[in-house]
């Protein structure tokens, strides 16, 4: 990031955006003991995106250098003029919200070697292999990817942010009746690695847990077809907060027709959920993916979606806002530098309620309890869906056998109509990446909830 | 412009003076034009460079590897010492290797450059055909780009390849609306060598787009039931990645692959045949150079129901002690059947046509479980109603051994050419 892109303002002639960033991804992996992954990469460049009368125009290069940035602004310039020579939308001007920011998430302790970081990983590898030798494989896998930014807009708005993401996979794989049972799960998440993971020896009681419910899980059931009663774990709550709302309220969804449209201010969910997307804090504590200013450079705020069940608004960029009379709320974010931003959730939680998790599964005679969620996906209906690969059974209040994986859904709308308890804890994640032309990053956070869903079986 | 072959030279030079034993090195220019339409309006205009340089170094047998996207000198001697530092971290393999020796060669394919108010008047004669031919659809997102790229790999036994390839890809994402009714959404990608056919005819578009307005109105299914689901080409790809993955690397040197013994044994219907082919002429958005460094080669992997190859690499032969597949796999062709697709619906007693699945990643041993999406129900030989909220679940493995029927129609992405496949078995769970 050696070039001072605020002295490149000069050069442009309309809205216009500047942004430098590079983004490093460290990889090692160890498969059954054989090192199959030990990578480093890097990619940056610099882009520019140019508004005119509604047409945009963007250009990027690899090049961080004074002659890429000065030729990226023309690109997009042009790129901007041919659109508006087809199309001629005149639209008015965007919205205007200056800000200066600085935020730097990289840690202060000495950066570990990637020997270090292998010996780490191969280590935590040996202890599983030597722990449990009835296991037919095991994958560990690190995945650190840190995100550096540095913006400058026609507005006057300037930031600069560095945010890194730690993540190590655990995956144990057993051999029942000639079939392969599978049980990940992904652990770290904001910072760099050497402020997340001390010793191999602080996951060891993870793996022990892990390999415990992969023993139940290869005993386990398909669960009955059809629509339950159940308990959703707080990182289930999390991926329906992103996937069954978040998504149907980014507001280019909802101009797109989503169904959300038209309905702010009406009654959605149960009175018990409140549902928010959080900029960058929450109860005071820094959230997995803290945004303070957005690619288009507007500051972040919390984007209150549901409160009390009644649906209170959007997620924006500064376009759409314009659209609908409102201010941005800093959702425009880009995952490499020659991407455009687009309208993306940030930390998007339900809020906790009072309820103990003991005696929400207390309360249920025959249902399931769901705990760890794999990948999800939304629509425009609210209809969602995500992968389950740990739950169990609920009999009479207890729990019962583990089932196999399975897939859950249902109709956001309905069925937050349906929760009826919502524990007071509350967890965060943030190992995955959530999808829409671009991956980004994305945090998610949730406490328990019950309520009906419809789960896939037999 | 950078020449890809003298950057990947110099990255290989690079990697040798600093020590390594065997090297590697790929050099990629891109250049990527691409316009987007949202709401059927023309939102954006995107020009994108991009370089790649992926070095790869074996000293002792211990492998490292990194990625950058500068192309000087600087950089890339800097990037060689680093890949020794991390082959040194490694753990040592006698596995690692590079590419044996190959005769040098050229490919090309498509065009070298954008016909750009082609790419706006044939997306602006789409968006004007959906008026008049759907006006309750909305283009939510369209992209349509040219991206050409150069690319040289080159490794220490003198393996030395050049590539330059263009393509069109285009990607749309839809629903219909009337009044406060949505659709599900819905969306399909193909690519062209050229800009010669109306978008309309391309892919499954018309077929998509006509399915979507007729999906305003939907009916949940009641109740539970095993029956047929006809799976359309563009749903098929959650079959074939559980394919492609459960014959590669991971599941097959960690020994969880269901396939793992199963070479020249019939895994599915003899009507089911599969071949990989990227450097076919009826596939314009393949590959020539596999990531370790191979000539590709056309493939078929299974064929009349008996598995005919793994997707091995050069590391997963090695540790496995099978053959190296010919290619990476993609590029998927499956040979069409002899019945109609009419036909195949006029057989179903009760079941669905599924037109999206939107599941979870499906268990190693192929179980599967998610919703139907776009599809419909079908009962005594008829397509009765588009349906909602409704769930299957079986297994893949199992699914392609009770292939009952397979379409002469297909589709063809122009990355892969797909028919309409039949399965019974299939748990259909409805509220």
């Amino acid at each position: 990031m050696s070039l001072n892109l605020q002295d490149y303002a000069k050069y442009f002639s309309g809205y216009t955006e500047l942004r430098a960033q590079e983004n490093r991804i460290v990889q090692v992996a160890f498969v059954k003991g054989n090192n199959t992954v030990n990578s480093r990469s890097a990619t940056s460049g610099i882009s520019a995106r140019v508004y005119m009368d509604g047409s945009w125009g963007f250009a990027s290069n690899p090049e961080i250098s004074d002659q890429a940035a000065k030729a990226v602004i023309q690109a997009a310039t042009d790129n901007a003029i041919f659109l508006d020579s087809k199309e001629r939308k005149a639209k008015g001007p965007l919205p205007k919200v200056p800000v200066r920011s600085e935020n730097d998430f990289s840690t202060k302790k000495p950066r570990l070697a990637q020997k270090e970081l292998v010996d780490f990983m191969r280590e935590l590898d040996d202890h599983i292999a030597a722990t449990y030798p009835n296991l037919a494989s095991r994958t560990v896998a690190l995945n650190c990817l840190d995100m550096e930014k540095m913006l400058v807009t026609s507005d006057g708005s300037y930031s600069y942010s560095l945010v890194p993401r730690t993540i190590i996979s655990i995956s144990l794989s057993f051999i029942k009746d000639g079939e392969p049972v599978e049980f990940g799960k992904p652990y770290g998440g904001l910072g760099h690695f050497e402020d997340l993971f001390s010793s191999p020896e602080d996951l060891f009681d993870k793996v022990e847990e892990q390999y415990h419910h992969l023993m139940k899980k290869s005993e386990g059931v398909f669960p009955e077809a059809g629509l339950k009663t159940c308990v959703l774990d707080a990182e289930l709550a999390g991926i329906l907060a992103h996937e069954a709302i978040g998504h149907t309220t980014e507001a280019d969804m909802v101009l797109t027709g989503s169904v959300a449209q038209g309905k702010v201010g009406q009654l959605v969910a149960s009175p018990l959920v409140t549902l928010v997307d959080f900029a960058h804090s929450f109860n005071g504590a820094t959230c997995p993916v803290p945004v303070y200013v957005d690619d288009e450079g507007t500051e972040a705020k919390d984007a209150v979606l549901i409160q009390d069940g009644i649906l209170k608004g959007y997620m924006h960029n500064k376009e759409s806002a314009g659209h609908f009379g409102v201010e941005p709320t800093g959702n425009a974010r880009a995952y490499q530098f020659s991407d455009e931003p687009l309208i993306r959730m940030r930390n998007t939680a339900i809020l906790p309620g009072t309820d103990r998790l003991e005696d929400m599964i207390a309360s249920i005679d025959d249902g399931y309890y769901l705990i760890q969620p794999s990948n999800g996906q939304a629509d425009s209906t609210s209809e969602f869906m995500f992968g389950i690969t740990l739950g169990y059974e609920i009999k009479n209040g207890k729990l019962g056998r583990a089932i196999k994986d399975t897939t859950i859904s249902g109709v956001a709308f309905d069925m937050l109509k349906t929760v009826t308890m919502v524990s007071s804890d509350m967890k965060w994640t943030n190992a995955g990446m959530c999808g829409k032309k671009q991956p980004i990053p994305v945090g998610m956070g949730g406490p328990a909830i019950k309520c009906k869903i419809n789960i896939g079986g037999r | 412009m950078a020449n890809p072959r003298q950057v990947a030279r110099s990255g290989l030079d690079a990697l040798l003076k600093a020590g390594a034993d065997k090297a590697q090195c790929v050099a990629t220019f891109t250049e990527k034009h691409e316009l987007n339409v949202e709401l059927g309006e023309f939102t954006l205009l995107r020009t994108t460079f991009d370089a790649r340089v992926g070095l790869t170094a074996i000293k002792d047998n211990r492998r490292g590897s990194t990625s950058i996207n500068k192309s000087d000198d600087e950089s890339i001697d800097k990037a060689a010492g680093e890949v020794l530092a991390i082959a040194a971290a490694s753990a040592p393999d006698e596995a690692f290797d590079i590419a044996e020796s190959q005769p040098p060669a050229e490919f090309s394919s498509g065009s070298d450059s954008p016909d750009l108010d082609k790419m706006h008047s044939s997306m602006k004669h789409l968006i004007q055909q959906v008026k008049g031919k759907y006006p309750k659809l909305v283009i939510m997102q369209a992209i349509m780009d040219f991206t050409h790229s150069r690319s040289c790999f080159v490794n220490s036994n003198n393996v030395d390849f050049v590539t330059n390839k263009g393509v069109y890809n285009c990607t749309f994402l839809f629903s219909s609306r009337d009044e406060d009714k949505v659709s599900s959404f819905n969306y399909t990608t193909f690519s062209l060598r050229d800009l010669e056919r109306d978008l309309l005819e391309c892919g499954s578009l018309d077929i998509l787009f006509k399915q979507s307005t007729e999906q305003i109105v939907t009916k949940p299914l009641e109740g539970k039931f095993v029956g047929d689901v006809i799976i359309t080409p563009d749903c098929m790809n959650d079959l074939l990645f559980f394919i492609e993955r459960t014959l590669s690397d991971g599941p097959m040197i960690s020994g969880t692959s269901i396939y793992k013994d199963k070479l020249g044994q019939q895994i599915a219907n003899p009507m089911f045949t599969l071949h990989s082919r990227p450097v076919s002429d009826e596939i314009c958005n393949g590959y020539f150079v596999t990531s370790d460094g191979y000539a590709a080669q056309n493939s078929t992997i299974i064929e009349s129901g008996v598995l005919k190859s793994y997707l091995l690499s050069l590391y997963g032969a090695r540790k496995t002690g099978l053959d190296r597949a010919v290619n990476m796999g993609g590029a998927y062709v499956v040979d069409p059947g002899d019945t109609s697709l009419d036909h195949m619906i006029k057989s179903v007693e009760r079941g669905i046509l599924l037109a999206r699945f939107s599941g979870g990643y499906p268990s190693d041993n192929g179980d599967f479980s998610g919703v139907a999406k776009n599809s419909y129900l079908i009962e005594n030989g008829e397509i009765k109603y588009p349906i909602s909220e409704s769930m299957i679940s079986g297994n893949f493995a199992e699914m392609l051994k009770n292939i009952k029927a397979i379409s002469k129609e297909r589709i063809d992405y122009g990355f892969s050419i797909l028919p309409w496949i039949q399965v019974s078995g299939i748990t259909i769970s409805g509220k």
